[in-house]
């Protein structure tokens, strides 16, 4: 841009002294990998109002069946399927108990069924996709075909044969989750190890001495936690719609104890008539499960190395 | 290419073998008596009846027995529906099912696949955060629950379509729609995420670069490709398919293979519950060998690294 | 006289992006002869590939955008052309071939037809004569085994072999001017040297103009006519490969030639490096963009951005150093 308000004069055609040709910071802070995903991720207002929902969520699942007067089980068979009113503000079911109380302390079943039937088997997985990644070869080869088989077959197949073994309830759930929901994420960290081994970086510490334990912790976990964090919380509302989904069939949950599978399947019976019964679970298992879907999307978007800025 | 479907038979075959050997044992080792639940039947009747059923001889024989019906396409009789046997209640179900399934394919595909590349194209503008937008809804709502509501509103409220059973051309659309919107918003993602994929690669520069007007340059080269990784996920989506038909079924009253298996599982019918188990695995096997071989003819580089 | 396939005048380029607006291209001017090779040197992020790319307009608009400027081919101004008039251009009387040739070529397309599209697009003959044609501009490439190879896909060849595909195609339809985007940088350099060796035969053939982007001055020496110097998306010197090579004018492009490690110099010399890194295309500064890497820059350097010097009939540069104020400094290599 020519700048014709500067007046040149013999004077300006001298030589700069003083120069010091550094190379220049590059504008824009340097922040770690961890530092630039944190701030992507809070600047993200879909992730963060989906974030607050959860917990949000997860407190009312703690607080109010302390609060309540109300226990879970408890019965009041004059009351049976009111509506909605200042007493009971969900109403109660066809045996007279709160569904207030009922949800809330639902959950707490569902959410810790969905968040440990999550990590439980993405630590698995990563274990086996771990190990079958760095050691290769044979090893590698096994594990994969053995994969290949199992998962031909839908896991809730699986799911519903170990539930008929081992009985239902929460445990017994996360049990069959632990099982039968550890292949995904086995896959995507084999597929990240055997990547970064053949990396530079890696064999530039091999060749420095790094021995296997510390490039292991050091090299490997670091790179492949962002996919498995984003895994794990993707892996919830998957978590989620299983136990709603078994519960359904009546495999989950089984009464009194609530979840929100349960209380939907209650509600179905009596849909028809009472629809606030149906309605008021099926909207809490779609809010958790978006909620984590949308957070479990942003936290992605803020991991993911290529939109660094 | 023929060793790679060589393998994948290979793999498949072992699977099912694999499945009706967990079935058999599992239901064999499970407590409870079928039996027992029902009518008051005496110890001597019950016991007649264990070994009418070849139910008292040692596991290893049942088990060799079990194997040999099966390579015979004999699932053997349903302990619960007595005179029938498993075979033909599959017969007289599994269409109503499979016929639920593919007018949820019918939907859920093209219409998946159409908002998806339209979205991908038009990124960023209202179209395509109306699509997000759809898809983020179908994917955090179960089937199941939806069908709930779909009910609820069009049949219960509104009065215009039917609330239950299989009976005319209208009780069909909302169970299918129901079962097709999970699909759906999935399918919607994953192209539009594959189609943006696509646009940015350098081939698609070339294209452009010889000349080739937009529509060659959208159906030759960006769907085709973009197409690829929802091969992938075939398999998995006729399994998604296949689940959800057996809770549509319960909601919507459909007298379909779905609700068989629901009720063979609490009523302990071993034999139907193995039955269905081995044959909606073997269905999956199947419809995944089909989608590994087409998927070995679409993306040629497969047949290679494979 | 020569005919002018391509002039273009003083083009700026931009991108909107979430951190302001990239001012890539910013007053580009130069022009392309018929049947000669330009070569537009410079280090990455000057702005090279964006001007060549936005004369094809294969950038995306948005984020990118024109600002000013023209681009004229054989007379016209293609500068405002819309998609569908640059689908007459593109393929038929320009082209382009791209730097990395595992990606370039689409993967689930076998390349016969791959060839055969442009042919089909762009003439008015039948489907049998076309894969003639592919069969023979195979064969000209030197691939072997031309029609046995049309039905392959492309990640069976080689890096070497799918870049001659790359060619193939772009001269399929006998286009004025090709445009190469650094062809043989993703190459070894014994494939580069019949990569380039083939263009040089292709171009006497056919007559065809080449605008030839690369950072490597061996191959500026070998292929081209006319160089122009780019710089922080300005051309900073042009001329003849002559005028470049043995009378530069511009502290660039001596960096740039003294970079070049050559067998004669002292051992005890360390390998030369211009020292800095390029400026920030969001704001860039007011005077001439070198300034701050400059062993010569001066206070008007930073005052104001130096105007375009014709030194000759071919050879142009912009520097304050060639102002009759400006103190005389020649250059030598191996005492800079």
């Amino acid at each position: 841009m020519e700048n014709n308000t500067d007046i040149i004069s013999l004077d300006d055609f001298r030589f700069i002294e003083d120069k010091n040709p550094e190379f220049n910071e590059s504008k824009g802070e340097n922040l770690s990998y961890w530092a630039d995903a944190k701030r992507r991720l809070l600047k993200n207002k879909v992730a963060m109002i989906s974030l607050a929902f959860i917990i949000i969520i997860f407190i009312l699942s703690i607080v109010i069946p302390i609060v309540s007067p109300y226990t879970y089980s408890q019965q009041d068979l004059d009351n049976i399927n009111a509506p909605p009113s200042s007493e009971h503000y969900f109403g109660t079911d066809s045996l007279g108990r709160d569904l207030w109380v009922r949800v809330w302390y639902g959950a707490r079943v569902s959410l810790a069924v969905g968040i440990f039937g999550s990590i439980i088997p993405s630590l698995i997985g990563i274990v086996i996709g771990g190990i079958s990644g760095y050691f290769g070869g044979k090893v590698d080869m096994v594990i994969m075909r053995l994969i290949d088989i199992i998962m031909c077959v839908p896991s809730m197949i699986y799911i519903i044969l170990i539930m008929l073994y081992i009985g239902s309830g929460p445990v017994p759930l996360i049990i069959a989750f632990a099982l039968t929901g550890w292949m995904g994420t086995a896959r995507n960290v084999r597929g990240l190890v055997l990547q970064l081994k053949e990396r530079e970086f890696v064999l530039a510490s091999k060749a420095l001495g790094a021995s296997s334990t510390s490039l292991i912790f050091s090299h490997l976990i670091p790179n492949t936690l962002g996919i498995v964090i984003v895994g794990i919380t993707m892996g919830v509302p998957s978590a989620i719609f299983h136990e709603a989904y078994l519960s359904f069939i009546g495999l989950g949950i089984a009464p009194p104890i609530p979840s929100w599978g349960q209380l939907a399947n209650l509600g179905t019976a009596v849909f028809r008539i009472y629809p606030y019964q149906l309605l008021i679970p099926a909207i809490m298992i779609s809010i958790t499960m978006l909620s984590f879907n949308l957070f479990g999307d942003g936290l992605r978007d803020a991991l993911d190395p290529k939109l660094r800025n | 290419m023929i060793k790679y479907i060589i393998k994948r038979l290979f793999i498949s075959i072992l699977t099912i073998w694999l499945l009706a050997t967990i079935c058999f044992f599992l239901l064999r080792t499970l407590p409870g008596n079928p039996f027992q639940s029902d009518q008051i039947i005496s110890v001597e009747m019950q016991e007649k009846m264990m070994s009418y059923y070849g139910l008292d001889r040692p596991l290893m024989e049942q088990y060799i027995t079990y194997l040999g019906n099966l390579l015979k396409g004999d699932m053997g009789y349903s302990l619960k529906y007595t005179n029938r046997t498993v075979n033909s209640i599959i017969k007289s179900a599994f269409p109503v099912s499979a016929d639920l399934g593919l007018r949820s394919l019918a939907i859920a595909l093209p219409l998946g696949l159409f908002l998806g590349i339209v979205s991908a194209k038009k990124r960023g503008q209202a179209v395509d955060y109306l699509c997000v937008f759809i898809s983020v809804i179908g994917v955090s709502i179960p089937s199941f629950i939806l069908g709930s509501f779909l009910q609820y509103i069009f049949a219960l409220k509104l009065g215009i379509l039917p609330m239950a059973q299989w009976k005319t051309q209208l009780h069909t659309v909302l169970p299918s729609v129901a079962l097709s919107l999970s699909l759906l918003a999935t399918l919607t993602r994953v192209m539009r995420a594959s189609m943006l994929e696509v646009i940015g690669q350098d081939y698609i520069k070339t294209a452009k670069g010889k000349g080739l007007d937009g529509k060659k340059i959208t159906w030759s080269h960006q769907i085709r490709n973009a197409l690829v990784p929802i091969l992938t996920m075939l398999g998995p989506m006729v399994a998604s398919v296949l689940m959800g038909t057996f809770v549509i079924e319960k909601i919507f009253a459909i007298p379909g293979l779905g609700q068989h298996f629901v009720n063979s599982i609490t009523g302990l019918d071993y034999t139907m519950t193995m039955g269905l188990t081995v044959f909606y695995g073997t269905f999956m096997v199947a419809a995944n060998f089909i989608v590994d071989i087409a998927y070995g003819i679409v993306d040629p580089r497969i047949r290679i690294t494979k | 006289m020569s005919e002018r396939i391509l002039e273009v005048k003083d083009l700026r380029v931009s991108f909107d992006t979430y951190a302001g607006e990239v001012q890539a291209v910013r007053g580009v001017s130069f022009y392309v002869d018929k049947g000669e090779t330009l070569a537009i040197v410079g280090e990455s992020g000057c702005g090279k590939s964006v001007t060549v790319q936005t004369i094809m307009k294969l950038i995306s608009m948005p984020p990118g955008r024109i600002k000013s400027g023209s681009i004229n081919y054989c007379g016209k101004d293609i500068s405002g052309y819309t998609d569908k008039m640059m689908e007459t251009i593109r393929g038929k009387e320009m082209s382009m071939i791209f730097q990395d040739p595992m990606t370039s070529l689409n993967p689930t397309m076998r390349i016969g037809r791959q060839i055969k599209e442009g042919i089909l697009k762009h003439t008015r003959i039948n489907s049998k004569e076309a894969e003639e044609k592919a069969i023979n501009l195979l064969r000209d490439v030197g691939i072997p085994d031309p029609d046995k190879s049309m039905i392959r896909y492309p990640h069976v060849f080689s890096g070497g072999m799918r870049q001659r595909i790359m060619i193939s195609i772009a001269l399929a339809c006998n286009p004025k001017i090709l445009f190469a985007d650094e062809p043989t940088t993703a190459l070894d350099v014994t494939t580069q040297s019949q990569i380039l060796e083939l263009m040089n035969e292709l171009k006497e053939r056919l007559n065809t103009a080449i605008v030839l982007i690369t950072h490597d001055l061996g191959v500026v020496a070998r292929m081209a006519d006319r160089v122009a110097v780019m710089y922080a998306g300005k051309i900073v010197e042009s001329g003849t490969a002559n005028d470049i090579f043995y009378s530069p004018k511009h502290p660039y492009t001596w960096g740039l030639l003294e970079s070049l490690p050559s067998i004669d110099r002292e051992k005890s010399n360390r390998l030369f490096m211009i020292p800095g890194s390029p400026i920030n295309l969001i704001d860039p500064p007011a005077g001439c963009s070198f300034a701050d890497r400059c062993k010569y820059s001066m206070y008007v350097c930073k005052k104001q951005e130096p105007t375009e010097t014709q030194i000759n009939g071919t050879h142009s540069a912009s520097c304050w150093l060639l102002d009759e104020r400006a103190p005389e400094i020649s250059f030598k290599r191996g005492v800079i």
